[in-house]
């Protein structure tokens, strides 16, 4: 993250949410939601741009706020906000989508303490410009969807043969079922977040490496 | 007969009888070499103050260092002649030892102590300071001077003196034989002790895989005054000071403490003999018998002057079968490496062992299978593989609550481990450091 | 003459980790001709890819990360073969080639290779296969073959039985011990696991506390719950767990007393999850990870004391 002193350039703070910083795999935040529904990549993609939804509307919200709420009573003051555009979410789902809505499940209402929002209101929002915390809200969203998507992408194909519903591995495959279970999520949850530690740590050190398929 | 033994403990080399085999029937031959170089730190503690110079004549058991400190112990020339250098020499220490040379003159003219007589008459309160002043140390190994041992500070009390015949180490018969070629002068060494504190009872502790050693010691000990024959079951480190004690007395030596603490004093069979040597000749300890044996083409059992080198000695004993990968001073276990074979054989030498190059080869090292042998096999009841990962971690605090200072170095662990880890190194390393932690 | 200097001890013994595997091998050799007779030809491929597959995995490892090779130590080997023996012979052979690979990869080498894993990585394989293929693993042919003396219950030909209860109700004793009765490769025979067990004791590789307790806990707790105590032993797979799996180094705790809690606390669990009604018709595997799960904590829990350690007051 840019040092406060010096101005972030804005596309240094979308990127940052997407690879740097990217919640799932590089700060292991929001793990709960991450590892309960990425049994298929739609459900991804679901959560995800739910989340991304909430973040820039409460980062957006709270920035414009920040000069106004007193340093005491901020984490309520920020709940508060979050909690608005959590139940936004949820009605708008529950409405338009409503599939994918009864697939989440009581994941949507979780959002409220997902810690990535939290987090980016505490760590960014409440020190930065407006404009500055909405591309943070985007980046870090849509870093959180598409580790989801790739999670749950690897969860579909393996475990059940298919990718946003579409069977692409053939009949001869016996899906392995494990993977679209719960166990499957923390197995498959460690491999990646080694596999990519060791990529982004290529030349560094491996020993992040190792304590990332170890976690 | 009960046979006494500790909890824990292994059966090294049991195929090949502990290496013992080559020795145990070689009668004790007298080995003088031509020339001796003598460190004056072969006892534990501060050296001796050298107090003969280059070119001086000096007789056979007169003093060429003083003793220094309290607890210091003076050296003996072990030969008459003349003195052909002092000065530093690598000996098995890691640093150079300040040495005196003497060459042989082969005329064995005889500086003697004074003789206190009989051991039975002899006034008591002057055996402990004859002992200082014979120079005698463990001979056993560790060289802690044999008169502090006696010396008990105020408040404590011992019941029991035990004679340290165990001889556990492998490779090792120069205690065996001893015992049988002169075992009325252990006793009388046991005797001359246990006099001089005030003791009742004394016990030879012999393993019982020397049936004719405990024999010889039951027949000599046959008429003395409360002194008996222990028989121990044969395993390493039987003859462990704190194992000893356990075995003998069924008491243990609390953590940290010395045998006095569990009213016991440990004295090894050839300590004892010099000791009797001491008190009725008035001898000074310049000889001792040491097991030269492993790659040589003809193994004995010396009695070597002290600081005849390694290389007379090998010579003696006909010569390296094979050239030598690796040579060390005791036993194969706790044993201490000589950096060649020009290093002198000192009061503590009890055995010079060669291995050949291939027998000398370390063993490739891997990951710790969790086996727990070395857990089951250690005499301290510690967890040996639990230390050396605290310690690889440097986790020194930890290491130091799970009882690594009570690790009496043994080197069971290392022995048992199938992963070949390096385990007693690592332990002994860690103590180092905490050692050199707390004087920091 | 420079000669080497090395703390003692100078000689080593002579047992290497080796060694041990391939008294594991050994000892596991006669439960493996077993099935081979009784389930045929089929059983030996299952057993050959599985121990193939996981040897080529650990090799193809320790290259890519630039590890020493260590193939050697055999415990590979053994990895591959104990997840072969607890397979059915009906088996696809891409099965066996996945449970080794998922063993030795994700098991074991993960968590730093040998001596490192905290669960017994042929069994972790097998609960995987178990959960991602319920169908194929449990899947079972009958003998094609049986082992003397046979008794009127022995189930033999090409008939295919399919997620079997435990034991079908009625069949004798003796060939529930012969193993004329459907099951994993390895586990059907008794008698073979037996032999494996004494050859094991005899070359001090285990003691005999924790298989011994495993079973009496699953005889006793049966018992207790109105079962027979020697059907419970001889089917499914409790010896061969308690023989190989629970004794496994790695994942039981190091003290003996620890070590008894371990085994005992295995033999509740196998009994529970027989007696719940929780679809499981054997319980042995999960026993065992579950308490290899417990092991660091059995670790901590019970310290012995040192020699000459004096109580300290608090």
């Amino acid at each position: 993250m840019p040092s406060k002193g010096q101005k972030p350039s804005m596309g240094g703070v979308f990127l940052n949410g997407i690879f740097t910083e990217n919640p799932t795999f590089r700060l292991v935040l929001g793990v709960c939601p991450t590892l309960a529904v990425t049994t298929s990549a739609i459900n991804g993609v679901g959560m995800g741009l739910a989340a991304t939804f909430v973040l820039l509307g409460s980062n957006l919200v709270i920035s414009m706020l920040r000069k106004f709420i007193p340093d005491k009573v901020r984490i309520p003051a920020f709940v508060v906000v979050i909690c608005t555009f959590v139940t936004m979410v949820q009605m708008l789902m529950q409405a338009f989508l409503p599939s994918l809505y009864a697939s989440l499940g009581l994941f949507i209402p979780l959002i409220v303490v997902n810690c990535i929002i939290l987090a980016r209101a505490e760590a960014f929002a409440s020190k930065h410009t407006v404009l500055a915390s909405a591309m943070d809200g985007i980046g870090m969203g849509l870093g959180f969807t598409l580790a989801l998507i790739l999670l749950g992408s690897v969860r579909e194909i393996v475990g059940n043969g298919t990718l946003f519903g579409l069977d692409i591995l053939g009949a001869g495959f016996e899906p392995m079922l494990l993977l679209v279970l719960a166990p499957g999520a923390f197995i498959t949850f460690g491999l990646l977040l080694g596999i990519i530690n060791a990529i982004g740590n290529r030349g560094k050190t491996n020993k992040a490496a190792k304590g990332g398929a170890r976690a | 007969m009960k046979k006494l033994s500790f909890r824990g403990g292994i059966h090294p080399l049991a195929k090949r009888h502990e290496g013992k085999a080559e020795t145990s029937g070689k009668p004790i031959r007298d080995f003088v070499a031509e020339c001796v170089c003598i460190p004056m730190d072969m006892h534990m503690g501060p050296p001796c103050k050298p107090c003969v110079q280059q070119g001086e004549h000096v007789k056979l058991g007169q003093v060429i260092g003083e003793a220094v400190g309290r607890f210091g112990i003076p050296a003996h020339a072990s030969v008459s002649g003349v003195v052909t250098a002092v000065g530093p020499v690598q000996q098995l220490r890691a640093q150079p030892s300040l040495c005196v040379t003497i060459r042989n003159d082969f005329k064995d003219e005889l500086a003697a102590l004074e003789a206190l007589g009989d051991v039975e008459s002899a006034p008591k309160h002057r055996i402990i300071p004859a002992i200082q002043a014979a120079g005698i140390c463990g001979m056993g190994g560790a060289g802690f001077p044999t008169h502090a041992k006696l010396r008990l500070p105020e408040g404590k009390a011992v019941d029991t003196i035990i004679l340290n015949g165990a001889e556990c180490e492998t490779f090792l018969t120069c205690d065996h034989r001893l015992m049988l070629e002169s075992p009325g002068r252990i006793v009388d060494g046991l005797r001359a002790v246990m006099r001089a504190m005030g003791v009742a009872r004394g016990v030879i502790a012999i393993e019982d895989n020397k049936p004719d050693a405990i024999e010889s010691m039951r027949r000599a000990a046959q008429g003395r005054d409360g002194v008996e024959v222990a028989v121990l079951k044969t395993k390493y480190p039987q003859g462990g000071e704190k194992q000893l004690v356990t075995a003998v007395t069924g008491r243990e030596v609390p953590g940290g403490g010395l045998p006095m603490d569990a009213r016991a004093v440990v004295i090894n069979v050839g300590t004892a003999a010099a000791i009797a040597d001491t008190v009725i000749e008035g001898k000074p300890l310049i000889s001792r018998v040491t097991t030269v044996t492993g790659a040589v083409k003809d193994p004995s059992n010396l009695r070597l002057r002290v600081g005849t080198a390694f290389a007379d000695a090998i010579k003696s004993a006909g010569g390296y079968r094979e050239a030598p990968g690796k040579i060390f001073a005791g036993g194969s276990m706790t044993g201490t490496c000589a950096p060649d074979d020009s290093v002198s054989a000192t009061k503590g030498t009890n055995g010079i062992v060669t291995l050949t190059e291939r027998e000398a080869d370390a063993a490739r090292e891997i990951q710790c299978i969790r086996c727990g042998r070395c857990v089951m096999i250690c005499p301290a009841r510690i967890m040996p593989y639990r230390l050396m990962e605290l310690y690889e971690r440097g986790e020194l605090n930890t290491a130091k609550q799970e009882h690594v200072k009570d690790c009496i170095q043994c080197g069971s662990c290392s022995y048992v481990c199938p992963s070949k880890r390096r385990l007693l190194p690592s332990i002994k390393s860690a103590i180092e450091q905490l050692a050199r932690r707390r004087n920091r | 003459m420079t000669l080497p200097l090395s703390t003692g001890p100078h000689i080593l013994g002579k047992r290497t980790t080796r060694g041990i595997m391939l008294d594991v091998l050994i000892a596991l050799t006669p439960a493996a001709a077993a099935g081979v007779y009784l389930f045929g030809v089929r059983a030996a491929w299952v057993l050959g890819v599985a121990v193939a597959s996981a040897v080529a995995t650990e090799a193809l490892w320790q290259r890519l990360s630039h590890r020493p090779l260590q193939v050697g130590d055999l415990s590979a080997v053994v990895t591959g073969l104990l997840l072969g023996l607890n397979l059915p012979s009906s088996a696809p052979l891409w099965l066996a080639a996945v449970g080794s690979a998922f063993a030795i990869v994700v098991v074991k080498q993960l968590f730093g290779g040998i001596g490192h894993n905290f669960l017994n990585p042929a069994l972790a394989a097998r609960a995987v296969l178990l959960t991602s293929w319920p169908a194929r693993m449990t899947t079972f042919f009958l003998p094609e073959r049986t082992l003397l003396p046979v008794a009127s219950t022995a189930m033999v030909g090409d008939a295919v039985t399919s997620a079997t209860p435990l034991v079908k109700s009625g069949t004798a004793m003796i060939d529930l011990f012969w193993g004329n009765i459907p099951g994993t490769i390895g586990e059907v025979c008794k008698a073979a696991i037996l032999i494996g067990f004494i050859y094991l004791l005899v070359r001090n590789v285990i003691g005999p506390h924790i298989p011994v307790l495993f079973v009496g806990t699953v005889a006793l707790m049966t018992w207790l719950l109105g079962g027979d105590p020697l059907t419970a032993i001889l089917s499914g797979g409790v010896l061969l767990g308690a023989v190989f799996m629970a004794t496994d180094y790695v994942t039981n705790p190091m003290l003996i007393v620890s070590q008894c809690l371990f085994a005992a606390l295995c033999g509740v669990i196998v009994v529970v999850i027989r007696q719940s009604a929780g679809g499981y018709p054997e319980g042995v595997t999960y026993a065992i990870l579950l308490m290899n799960v417990l092991t660091p904590l059995l670790d901590k829990l019970f310290k012995r004391r040192a020699y000459g350690e004096v109580k300290q007051r608090a």
